[in-house]
């Protein structure tokens, strides 16, 4: 019983940050970014749903508007965050402190905008958010002995799909070429005749809206509310995967990922009170492995800073 | 040609009488300072000069060793913490004296910094930032961890410390307290200002120009990284000390992300990489937290917006607000602006016949 409930929980919470991982490693690979907002835009897709979901539409719309209601969350925390990609950090790019505080400001800053936007308008510190009752993915399938949310399979099933709509996006597309490209040597792609400016704006849109989703995913399976500074733990989570994997590898992201899903719930089943020490799990996975093997799993030569 | 005289009338007015060396600039404001309490502030008013006191020590000790040696620490706070809960842990289980737990503490953040900082700073760049800043997220959720409440305390921490130092003389707590922490900020800023621009402190900036270089020159840039990184976990560990015996107790929060992140804030607002700014950007960032924008929801009254019942975390709004603008447009900080701003003027003494030249080269250097 418990052994199944580990393979089955660790499947699902590490196919989801595979997905939230994957955001952060694309980020870091094609422009060097440290893109400590990352957890934000998780934060900003959860309250995006909740706003366009409940706020506009009302509780009782059916699931596929929901789904509707999903894409367009993404859609606009995407263009929020190539918006401060291009006012805030792209002003301060090639300098990684510089870049680290202004990526923690604009973090910060998104969760107390949504503090007082939210709490001000709304009264209410913790948004629902939920897929709409009554619909099929309230109500739970019994695998393996195993009593599953519908809506824990939907966060499986969405997040490997996107995983691999993104894999052939980058290597069938001309932009996923372009991207690849750039992260292989910015100066020359410049010289092909790449937008190098743009790519990045574009990546930004599209990891802030991967981290929505994984944000809408998550939270519409576990917590079914959404916190302003919820963003720390995905922050976190992303980082420990990220290295695990190699910093900017994209199949390091998705194996990491498993592995820190797997890991998390582990110690949640087996050590005493695990489930309040399970945040500290990704963090010693990570130290673990900058000390033993700084590369990660499958990451490149770390580059001499020039 | 009337404005170009009133531009070289005003450069040699200012060459004159702004010309004041900064070994008496800091003397001046340490002397300001000094005679703070007398202007008659109001006890809660005080402790907010006695936390800018502390936290000055803090990112002092951050800008040492990120500003001058370039190893990027987002997770300062864990030296913090860790100062502040050994000296509680030895006054809750021996007993001792704030005298002693002090000293003893501080030797054990070197401990600690030897054992943390020795692997840690094998990596670089991105990687030794999130690994500073995982290292005492993990000791924060161990010390709020169920089984192990009876040691730490849990969320609550560890209360009724004894307080900081009573001096005899001056019958209010908070002027002494605020006096010892004036004396500690002092004493430690010279030390480290003194390290910073010893021969070792060269060495930091070459390893912060260039790593590579500096091992070819037969520099053992590991022992100076290290060096630098108990240095600075020595006194970051003293501002936790403090901090804790001011607070009489301590608590997991001294570990968040929001502590580390106090010292960029500060370092950002004084001018990284000299030691002397963020003593300023402490106090510019105290000021404004408790003086000046608690009069903004007087003032938003006027016009007819309250936003009384959100005020805190406004103010954190406007501050990373301020934080991102200053990065972004205004990297160099103010104080740092000042210092270059007397360094043309001391120029500009030299050339006073020139006058409205200086201007230009002025106006091209801010460029």
């Amino acid at each position: 019983m418990l052994i199944e409930e580990i393979i089955l929980f660790g499947a699902i919470s590490g196919g989801v940050y595979a997905l939230l991982a994957l955001g952060f490693t694309l980020i870091y690979g094609i422009s060097g970014i440290t893109n400590l907002a990352h957890g934000s835009f998780y934060m900003l897709g959860a309250y995006m749903f909740h706003i366009l979901g409940f706020r506009l539409l009302g509780s009782d719309t059916p699931v596929s508007t929901s789904f509707v209601v999903l894409i367009l969350a993404a859609l606009i925390v995407g263009i929020i965050g190539s918006v401060a990609y291009r006012l805030a950090i792209h002003p301060v790019l090639g300098d990684e402190v510089a870049v680290m505080v202004v990526t923690v400001c604009l973090a910060l800053i998104f969760q107390q905008l949504v503090l007082l936007i939210v709490g001000l308008t709304f009264r209410d510190p913790t948004p629902s958010v939920k897929w709409p009752p009554g619909s099929f993915l309230t109500t739970s399938t019994n695998i393996l002995g195993v009593n599953l949310e519908n809506s824990k399979i939907l966060a499986f099933a969405v997040s490997l799909g996107l995983f691999g709509c993104l894999l052939v996006f980058i290597s069938k597309t001309k932009i996923g070429k372009a991207m690849k490209a750039v992260s292989q040597d910015r100066e020359i792609a410049m010289l092909m005749g790449i937008n190098t400016k743009r790519l990045y704006m574009l990546t930004m849109a599209l990891s802030a809206s991967l981290a929505a989703i994984a944000g809408i995913l998550i939270t519409t399976s576990t917590t079914y509310s959404a916190l302003a500074p919820m963003w720390r733990y995905p922050l976190a989570l992303s980082f420990s995967i990220v290295i695990l994997g190699g910093l900017g590898s994209i199949k390091g992201s998705l194996i990491g990922g498993f592995i820190i899903g797997y890991a998390e719930q582990t110690v949640a089943n087996t050590v005493p009170q695990g489930g309040a020490i399970v945040g500290v799990v990704p963090l010693i996975v990570m130290v673990l492995v900058l000390l033993l093997k700084p590369k990660g799993l499958f990451g490149k030569r770390i580059e001499m800073e020039e | 040609m009337v404005i170009s005289y009133v531009r070289r009338a005003y450069s040699s007015f200012a060459a004159h009488v702004f010309d004041i060396p900064p070994r008496l600039m800091a003397f001046m404001f340490f002397l300001i300072l000094l005679f703070l309490p007398l202007a008659g502030i109001s006890s809660s008013k005080m402790s907010v000069l006695i936390y800018a006191n502390i936290f000055a020590i803090f990112a002092v000790s951050w800008d040492l060793l990120v500003g001058r040696t370039g190893q990027i620490s987002l997770g300062h706070a864990l030296l913090f913490g860790i100062g502040g809960y050994s000296s509680a842990l030895l006054f809750k289980y021996y007993g001792l004296p704030t005298w002693i737990t002090i000293p003893a503490a501080m030797l054990f953040s070197i401990l600690v910094s030897l054992l943390i900082g020795f692997p840690c700073l094998r990596v670089k760049g991105p990687y030794l930032a999130l690994v500073t800043m995982a290292v005492p997220l993990i000791i924060q959720l161990t010390f709020k961890w169920g089984p192990l409440y009876s040691i730490f305390g849990g969320d609550t921490g560890i209360r009724d410390l004894p307080r900081f130092f009573d001096l005899i003389l001056i019958r209010e707590q908070r002027i002494s307290v605020y006096y010892l922490t004036l004396l500690l900020l002092f004493i430690s800023s010279v030390i480290i200002y003194k390290i910073a621009n010893s021969k070792t402190g060269i060495v930091f900036i070459s390893i912060l120009d260039d790593e590579v270089a500096s091992k070819a020159c037969g520099i053992n840039i590991t022992k100076y990284k290290l060096m630098s990184f108990v240095i600075s976990g020595l006194f970051a560990s003293l501002a936790g000390c403090i901090h804790a015996h001011v607070l009489e107790g301590v608590d997991p929060s001294m570990f968040s992300l929001t502590i580390s992140f106090f010292a960029v804030i500060m370092t950002f607002l004084g001018g990284i990489g000299t030691i002397y700014g963020p003593i300023v950007g402490s106090y510019i960032y105290s000021v404004l937290d408790s003086f000046v924008l608690p009069e903004l929801p007087k003032l938003l009254e006027r016009f007819n917006v309250d936003i009384t019942s959100a005020f805190e975390s406004a103010k954190l709004l406007i501050f990373t607000l301020i934080v991102l603008i200053l990065v972004i447009k205004w990297p160099r900080g103010v104080a740092r602006f000042t210092t270059d701003k007397l360094k043309d003027l001391e120029e500009a003494r030299d050339l006073d016949e020139r006058g409205p030249r200086i201007w230009k080269t002025y106006k091209k250097k801010k460029k």
